[in-house]
């Protein structure tokens, strides 16, 4: 099974999966940052690689990368890209400063990393809990750059196996309406094969 | 001035003055120029990997460091130049995520440079100038009036080689 041959079916059923893993996402973020924070999927798309520095705002967009590897029983990348702007309110929220220029300190480079673990383990612990298997993310890295740079990297290994790459949009919403929205992006790479194995698992826990 | 034209990832075009060629956000990607500046003429590819796997069928051969060089050579001879008048530059190549590839001159950054040089050298092409490793993204822009390239980064700002 590629990307290309899902159906709309499957493709809402990987949404409504990302939509309760986000959910879970959110719970954890809120508690590290003190306030109420929800998560929202608006949009799965499959994108052909070429596209996704296009789809993150363009190839010269200023952006945060924070990327992990799937380890357990399904394979995969995962890559968080926040716009810069995004970040700067993240980093206000969770240290309590901006970063200056393009360099982080220690301690939003790591607080950005937690985030990205955060997010990540929460998701694949909701995504394995309704697959039946376990999933969890390796180390974060970290890279602060031109989009086109940022996402060229991950791609990569993707790229070996195939043209295309399934993106979870993700709008992070504080409590209050008037609170901005922090858009974030996040990207599953599956293997070609993890791909088979989800969409098998995601097909029985649902009873056919 | 006219429109630049875009070079995407896993592609590559070739034109000739006063046309402009331009790759953006380039991280372990290689771009990869070649020009000649009798007629003003020169390719740019933006490629992803160093070669294709052995035995795997290649849907974008431009994707790949040795089938994008064979591509635009092929193009750039048909538009009637000649390999003894071409020159060549590289760009790109960065390792971007630092810990992703401890030692990195096995990252895929590092083997598309070396992949870049060795196809070059094989068929006959000398390279002239190269802006490549590094841990930062770049976007690179072709004048085909002059065959100089601008490099640009958050990094380093900008360079001309």
């Amino acid at each position: 099974m590629t990307l290309v041959q899902l159906s709309d079916g499957q493709l809402d059923a990987l949404k409504e999966i990302s939509n309760i893993g986000m959910g879970h996402a959110a719970t954890a973020l809120s508690q590290l940052i003190g306030q109420t924070v929800h998560l929202r999927v608006p949009r799965i798309t499959i994108a052909e690689i070429a596209e996704m520095p296009d789809l993150v705002g363009g190839p010269e967009e200023v952006v945060v990368g924070i990327t992990m590897q799937i380890f357990g029983d399904a394979r995969g990348t995962i890559l968080l890209i926040f716009p810069r702007e995004s970040v700067q309110q993240l980093l206000v929220r969770l240290v309590g400063q901006k970063p200056k220029g393009l360099m982080f300190d220690e301690l939003s480079a790591s607080a950005l990393k937690e985030l990205g673990n955060i997010l990540a383990s929460a998701y694949l612990s909701a995504l394995g809990g309704l697959l039946h298997m376990t999933l969890f993310p390796s180390i974060p890295l970290l890279a602060y750059d031109m989009a086109g740079a940022v996402v060229d990297n991950v791609l990569i290994e993707l790229s070996q196996e195939g043209d295309l790459a399934l993106m979870v949009e993700t709008e992070f919403h504080g409590q209050s309406p008037s609170d901005e929205v922090i858009r974030g992006h996040f990207m599953i790479l599956p293997d070609p094969r993890t791909l088979d194995v989800l969409l098998e698992a995601g097909r029985c826990g649902h009873g056919g | 001035m006219a429109d630049k034209l875009r070079v995407g990832i896993s592609d590559f075009q070739v034109a000739r003055a006063p046309e402009i060629l331009v790759s953006y956000g380039l991280g372990s990607c290689l771009g990869i120029v070649l020009y000649d500046a009798r007629l003003q003429l020169g390719g740019l590819a933006h490629t992803l990997l160093p070669g294709a796997r052995p035995g795997g069928k290649e849907s974008r051969p431009a994707k790949h460091v040795e089938g994008a060089i064979r591509l635009m050579v092929d193009e750039l001879l048909a538009a009637g130049s000649d390999l003894q008048y071409l020159t060549a530059k590289l760009a790109g190549g960065a390792n971007m995520f630092e810990s992703l590839n401890p030692g990195a001159d096995d990252g895929v950054g590092a083997r598309n440079i070396s992949m870049g040089r060795q196809v070059l050298a094989q068929i006959g092409i000398p390279l002239v100038a190269e802006d490549v490793g590094g841990n930062y993204g770049r976007t690179i822009e072709l004048d085909l009036a002059t065959g100089l390239l601008r490099v640009r980064s958050l990094r380093v700002g900008e360079l001309t080689i």
